[in-house]
């Protein structure tokens, strides 16, 4: 009789009579035939074909009740996407625009196995956002688990991310039956390619917008996470499911001081780029010049330091302040997110205007109270670092200021965008603050060319 | 240890040289005294300042150190610091509650609450502020409204080093640091090193090991369960945290295949080439161990009649792959007619430790080897759990093992 046992992220197999084909190996180490736990769909699938008597004390997956309490009526796009990776025998990537409901896929998708699952996302805002989506859809039948950003609590649904689940999923991979992970197409990253081979988990989803990789790792998903099962465009989707909206794009003067700063520190940064002959046209120019500029051994550290100082002011110019003010006299009746780069402006504007901020840093349960009572209007406006990179949905907001910008993100824009609702028969307002003849502008010229085309 | 970001090697002809301190370089010892001053100078202070001070210093004591490098040494040395460091909050009051309050109020306004007063008489900052300070009973609402953040608590406590202290802690993170890397770490146990020890650090790290004899001693290959399915650095902070175990230990080399910047590198070591200070203190049961080790050679050597038996040291490991452990005993005993039997004298033992125990002697017994455990009867977790390991062959003494017993059980 083989008898089946998880260890620390393999499949070991015990009692063989002769000896087990692949992917089974003789480990002489400990003088036993190991698999990594990721090829147990497979081995038991081929126990089984064969009749070979088998004992399964691996897996301790768990029956849960997975009913959502909340209305989820899918779109017709979700349903076929479901309908798709059920085909493929519940293993496989779906891949949608942002703002298209993901998240409902994934909670259908846990209903339909009605097992143990584990989520795993690339940030502790996703994280978050997770804990609260899965929180409201089943709450009622089971206690929601985090790990990882401090949380330490592993339920039969938990969410974890992409840097927990590599150094953990060892422990636990024989808890789950199925794995969500969210923006998949960070799995093929070399470090977590591995976190499939310690998880039992015959059932697995991947979501994302865009699978495809510059360093080519998405060939790796088929066998990480399963085929691409369903894909659409955000044009297939643009104007019937995507919200529309305006921008108005709002120039903010510098001061007289604020000028003078930022030529100094502009004048240092573009010497030392000129020295070095360094273009800044991309985002891997600016890596480019992180790295020069970090190794070199005259002016390099200066150079670092002006350009942050040059970022600072171009953020923390005085008049966006009063602007903000401005616009949030007039949208206080509006549902209105604030959006900035970085978590101390957070703060600092959280207390000079009263209005609950948002940030990595914020507890998962604090994090979902405050967008709870955003959504139902108890509060009317809230501050977010920049926690929207990927896909992190703020539902029913109708405006949107962005106070300091990145062309680093080109579809940066869009993905706010689409998290908007019109309120009543009012459009949805994106307002974005840049800082006059700095290099803001340019980066939110970028950002509106390639803007153009979306449903506006 | 460091992260990442703070470990600083260099490759020589294909050999990866960790960054090291000299403590006997004066300027090095003047800026670690500086830093570890500036730590203890800020107990009770809060964390955002001593933050600020610290990256302050970057700059300042960097350029000291190394033109390029200095300010990333600085920070390195304050993340060890930050390791001796306790936190706590800086208030009693619970910041959310406050927070909420503030928020909720807010919101209530007609419209958003103005910085100042103005002609209108419109709602202000202030206004709202004051009327939680006056609910909850406590002044400076706007400063507690955060002050759950990490920045905001206050240096409790701090076990200050010797700038020489720090300076060895240093050495020794940046070999883990390079060891973050590693697939796999080899260890060639000279003759005289402790192999008991050495197993024991390799169990608490949850390895895998493969040991091979050598004319000198032993090998073991050190990596993790799925390292068979071809090399991974997943286990390198394991590695890591194996290395300052080994340091209690000598004589011993090692080598470490590192993945470097895209590259296979080596890192090699070599116990009486370095100076490295461990800062672990070792298993609890070592020190233990040792005076009932004395008394029971004393014991041995006093005892009238041994039934034939001579003790010696004890010879070799015994490994036992499939529980991940190996069996180092601290005596062997062989009689006239050629029969061996191990014995070790546990000190200090848990639970765990006893079934652990009664379970490799089951092992041993199987695969033909004689082994004995005596365990103390003082020192340990329940008296059932010892009787329980006693049927299965666990010898129990109080303050000494006597040599009577150990007789008694060889019969």
């Amino acid at each position: 009789m083989i008898e089946l046992h998880y260890e620390s992220g393999t499949l070991v197999a015990t009692g063989a009579s002769s000896g087990l084909p692949e992917p089974f190996v003789w480990d002489g180490r400990t003088r036993q035939w190991r698999a990594p736990a990721g090829a147990y769909r497979e081995v038991v699938l081929s126990l089984r074909e064969s009749e070979t008597p088998h004992e399964d004390h691996a897996a301790s997956f768990e029956k849960a009740h997975l009913e959502s309490r909340v209305a989820m009526e899918p779109r017709p796009y979700q349903r076929e996407a479901l309908a798709a990776w059920g085909r493929e025998g519940l293993r496989g990537v779906v891949v949608l625009p942002t703002g298209a409901g993901k998240t409902a896929v994934a909670v259908s998708a846990m209903e339909r196995v009605g097992r143990s699952t584990l989520v795993v996302v690339p940030t502790l805002a996703l994280l978050k956002q997770w804990y609260s989506v899965l929180s409201d859809a089943f709450g009622g039948s089971v206690t929601v688990g985090l790990l990882g950003g401090g949380y330490h609590e592993i339920t039969p649904v938990t969410v974890t991310t992409y840097d927990s689940a590599y150094i953990h999923a060892e422990r636990y991979g024989d808890r789950f039956a199925l794995v969500v992970y969210d923006e998949v197409h960070h799995l093929p990253a070399p470090k977590n390619a591995i976190i499939p081979k310690m998880l039992l988990a015959p059932y697995a989803l991947g979501l994302t917008a865009t699978p495809e990789r510059p360093d080519g790792g998405h060939d790796l998903l088929p066998e990480l996470a399963g085929p691409v099962v369903y894909r659409r465009s955000p044009e297939d989707l643009a104007g019937t499911y995507l919200a529309p909206f305006e921008l108005v794009r709002m120039p903010i003067e510098l001061t007289a001081q604020e000028r003078f700063d930022y030529a100094q520190a502009e004048a240092v940064y573009r010497d030392f780029l000129e020295k070095h002959r360094l273009p800044m046209r991309s985002p891997e120019d600016w890596q480019r010049f992180i790295m020069v500029a970090s190794t070199s051994h005259s002016g390099g550290r200066e150079a670092l330091l002006a350009a942050r100082r040059r970022r600072e002011i171009r953020e923390g110019a005085m008049r966006k302040g009063a602007t903000l003010e401005t616009l949030l006299r007039q949208h206080w009746e509006d549902r209105c997110i604030v959006f900035t780069k970085s978590v101390e402006e957070v703060y600092a504007l959280s207390r000079r205007f009263l209005i609950p901020g948002l940030t990595y840093e914020t507890p998962a349960r604090e994090r979902k109270e405050i967008l709870d009572r955003f959504r139902i209007g108890r509060y009317r406006a809230i501050i977010a670092s920049d926690v929207l990179n990927e896909g992190v949905d703020v539902p029913d907001a109708n405006v949107a200021i962005i106070l300091a910008g990145s062309a680093s993100q080109r579809e940066y824009i869009q993905r706010l965008g689409r998290i908007l609702r019109p309120k009543e028969d009012k459009q949805a307002v994106l307002y974005e603050l840049v800082t006059a003849a700095t290099g803001e502008e340019a980066a939110s010229r970028r950002r509106r060319e390639s803007f153009r085309g979306a449903p506006a | 240890m460091l992260r990442g970001e703070h470990v600083i090697a260099r490759l020589a002809r294909g050999r990866l040289v960790p960054h090291r301190l000299s403590p006997d370089d004066g300027r090095v010892v003047e800026v670690a005294r500086e830093l570890c001053d500036v730590y203890a100078a800020h107990l009770h202070g809060p964390r955002s300042g001593l933050e600020a001070r610290l990256s302050g210093l970057e700059e300042e004591l960097g350029p000291r150190l190394d033109a390029r490098r200095g300010f990333k040494i600085v920070r390195a040395l304050a993340k060890l610091l930050e390791e001796l460091a306790t936190w706590e909050a800086p208030t009693e009051a619970d910041p959310y509650t406050i927070r909420t309050r503030v928020f909720e109020l807010a919101a209530t306004l007609p419209e958003p609450p103005a910085g100042e007063p103005g002609l209108l008489e419109a709602p202000t900052r202030d206004d709202v502020l004051s009327r939680v300070a006056s609910e909850i009973g406590l002044e400076e609402v706007s400063g507690l409204m955060y002050a759950d953040r990490q920045g905001a608590q206050l240096l409790g406590a701090f076990e200050e080093p010797s700038p020489e202290g720090l300076i060895e802690r240093y050495n020794v993170a940046q070999v883990q640091g390079v060891l973050y890397a590693a697939r796999e770490l080899v260890v060639d146990l000279d003759e005289g090193a402790d192999a008991k020890l050495v197993f024991h650090y390799v169990k608490k790290m949850a390895l895998i090991y493969r040991l091979e004899p050598t004319p000198r001693g032993y090998r073991l290959h050190l990596d993790g369960p799925l390292s068979i399915f071809g090399g991974t650095r997943k286990y390198g902070l394991r590695l890591a945290k194996f290395l300052p175990g080994l340091l209690l230990t000598s004589p011993w080399r090692l080598s470490a295949n590192v993945e470097w910047k895209g590259r296979d590198v080596l890192l090699e070591l070599d116990s009486e080439k370095n100076d490295l200070k461990s800062h672990y203190l070792g298993p609890k049961d070592a020190n233990e161990g040792d005076d009932v080790r004395t008394a029971f050679v004393r014991a041995w050597e006093r005892a009238k009649d041994t039934g034939g038996w001579e003790l010696e040291a004890g010879s070799g490991v015994l490994p036992f792959p499939e529980l991940k452990t190996a069996l180092v005993p601290d005596f062997t005993l062989k009689n006239t007619t050629g029969e061996k039997v191990h014995l070790e004298v546990l000190g200090f033992w848990s639970e765990r430790n006893l079934i652990e125990r009664a379970a490799l002697l089951r092992e041993a017994r199987a695969r033909g080897h004689r082994v004995l455990v005596a365990a103390s009867e003082k020192l340990g977790a329940s008296p059932k759990a010892l009787s329980e390991a006693v049927e299965g062959g666990v010898i129990p003494f109080k303050e000494r093992l006597a040599v009577k017993d150990v007789l008694a059980a060889l019969a």
